[in-house]
């Protein structure tokens, strides 16, 4: 058997309101599991994007020795000084093992138009710097004017309530930009995967998990036997999302 | 990957990662057939469907036709479908409680539609109803005559399962998606019932730690594996079995043995 890297883009760590599993247990599951590597983003995102964004490069540096994780932070609008200017923000990012950023536009009560966060999102579309869709479940209509604003940002679609059964919507986004990636995690339509892979290409999908929700092994099983050829299994399962995150110019 | 599940030598999940199927039949107790209004299904006819759960080993797949509930199909031509593929499709009667005078013909002619009509299909959240709604009890007085599986959709707390289990004690409850959230609600009603009733997993095998629960309250004895399909995929949900953290004793009795122990070998 051709031994699999696995980088899971879609996880989640750290305490917000309740207790969530941490570090440990994330590394512990992807022992179990076989996954290698993980893009992780932090619980308390919704809640607390300042100090979340702190706590999880402290998370990382104190409890992932081993450098197997790579940290996600939000972003907030330009004009409120919240956030260094993008070169000072990347280049922190970059001290702390942070490899793409995400956005809570409902939460934190801000529009998605160009004179909200125009800057920081030129700044990371120029630096390809991946943008995690997490923020927008079943909001598709905000989700389609955020990208025809945007077109030229690498995007991650990661949120866990509204893929499955959302192939009307999912699609038209993998039509039309090509740096539009898809997670796959409970995307759990009957050889769903393969169908998607052969439609658009293998390039453009990532395996996720949804953890602490979601177990890592129900979508490695599934892609493993979606039917697609090792090459383009290998590609969804980790080879794509490294290339992402090694593209960006942190 | 080494020192993975996916790599325990002569372990389940060993032989389905390396294989993609075991050396038993799995039993998929939660089936649908047809197009969904608000849902693109590229698989969702009887030869895909076939083909599908059979890469994996599924050796029956029991389901209730989406249209059969939504009332544009007879589950007599249901019947006609199961006919086709004889050696995996048996159904379940979908029961509309607002179609009172079908249902009663159909449960007249019940008998005629063996072996494939194994037992009836309640979807009480989608016909406005609970199931001790009136009018199921002509249904549930059949089964319960007969001894028949009733799946039942849940999802919450449901507190008319919990009491249509203790009024209908021969009925063989599938509580199809374990009352979905409230976990410690299913396991009551497992453990509230006279033996009757059983815990059926369509949704949970990608959520972490949720069958580890389930089968830590009321025992692999209890729970049987389903898909919905063709909603979900049957690699990732005999997947999600597979990576719970229970024994390969327990993952054969979900996948495999408990629908024997019901059904027979045979059904």
């Amino acid at each position: 058997m051709k031994e699999l890297m696995f980088f899971d883009a879609n996880c989640r760590i750290g305490d917000c309101i309740e207790a969530y599993p941490g570090v440990t247990e994330l590394l512990a599951d992807m022992d179990y599991y076989g996954v290698d590597k993980a893009l992780v983003r932090h619980n308390g995102i919704a809640k607390l994007p300042l100090s979340s964004n702190r706590e999880i490069a402290e998370m990382l540096k104190q409890y992932d020795v081993q450098q197997r994780l790579t940290g996600v932070w939000t972003i907030l609008p330009d004009s409120c000084d919240e956030i260094p200017e993008p070169d000072e923000f990347f280049r922190q990012m970059k001290a702390n093992r942070i490899g793409a950023i995400t956005l809570s536009p409902f939460e934190h009560r801000y529009q998605l138009r160009r004179i909200v966060i125009g800057k920081i999102m030129d700044a990371a579309a120029e630096r390809r710097v991946p943008v995690l869709l997490d923020a927008f479940a079943g909001q598709w209509a905000q989700l389609y004017d955020f990208l025809e604003r945007f077109p030229e940002n690498t995007f991650i679609y990661t949120e866990l309530g509204g893929k499955w059964g959302s192939d009307r919507n999912i699609r038209p986004l993998l039509e039309t930009y090509e740096n539009f990636y898809f997670e796959i995690a409970r995307y759990w339509v009957p050889e769903g995967i393969r169908d998607l892979a052969e439609k658009y290409g293998a390039e453009r999908i990532l395996y996720g998990s949804a953890f602490p929700a979601g177990n890592q092994g129900n979508g490695m099983l599934q892609l493993k036997h979606s039917g697609l050829n090792d090459a383009d299994i290998a590609k969804i399962a980790g080879e794509n999302l490294e290339r992402i995150l090694k593209g960006a110019q942190l | 990957m080494s020192g993975c599940i996916w790599n325990e030598p002569g372990s389940l999940a060993e032989k389905f990662w390396r294989e993609g199927k075991g050396d038993f039949p799995i039993y998929d107790m939660h089936g649908h057939m047809g197009a969904h209004y608000a849902i693109y299904f590229k698989r969702c006819e009887a030869p895909e469907m076939v083909a599908h759960v059979k890469r994996i080993g599924v050796k029956r797949l029991v389901f209730s036709h989406h249209e059969a509930l939504w009332g544009s199909v007879r589950n007599a031509q249901v019947y006609e479908i199961c006919k086709q593929y004889p050696n995996t499709l048996r159904m379940y009667a979908g029961i509309i409680p607002q179609r009172q005078d079908q249902m009663k013909e159909d449960i007249a002619n019940f008998d005629r539609w063996a072996p494939y009509a194994v037992g009836l299909k309640l979807l009480p959240g989608y016909h406005s109803a609970d199931v001790m709604d009136k009018r199921y009890e002509y249904a549930l007085a059949f089964a319960n005559e007969r001894k028949l599986p009733v799946l039942v959709h849940t999802w919450g707390r449901d507190m008319a399962m919990l009491e249509a289990i203790q009024k209908y004690p021969d009925v063989r409850f599938f509580i199809g998606h374990c009352c979905y959230g409230a976990w410690d609600h299913a396991i009551r009603c497992i453990k509230e019932s006279s033996g009757n009733a059983y815990l059926e997993l369509t949704a949970i095998p990608g959520d972490r730690g949720i069958i580890e629960k389930l089968v830590a309250g009321v025992g692999s004895e209890k729970i049987l594996f389903g898909t919905d399909m063709p909603w979900f995929d049957e690699y990732q949900a005999v997947g999600g079995v597979l990576a719970a953290k229970i024994s390969d004793d327990d993952k054969l009795n979900i996948l495999s043995r408990n629908p024997e122990r019901i059904l027979g070998k045979d059904f």
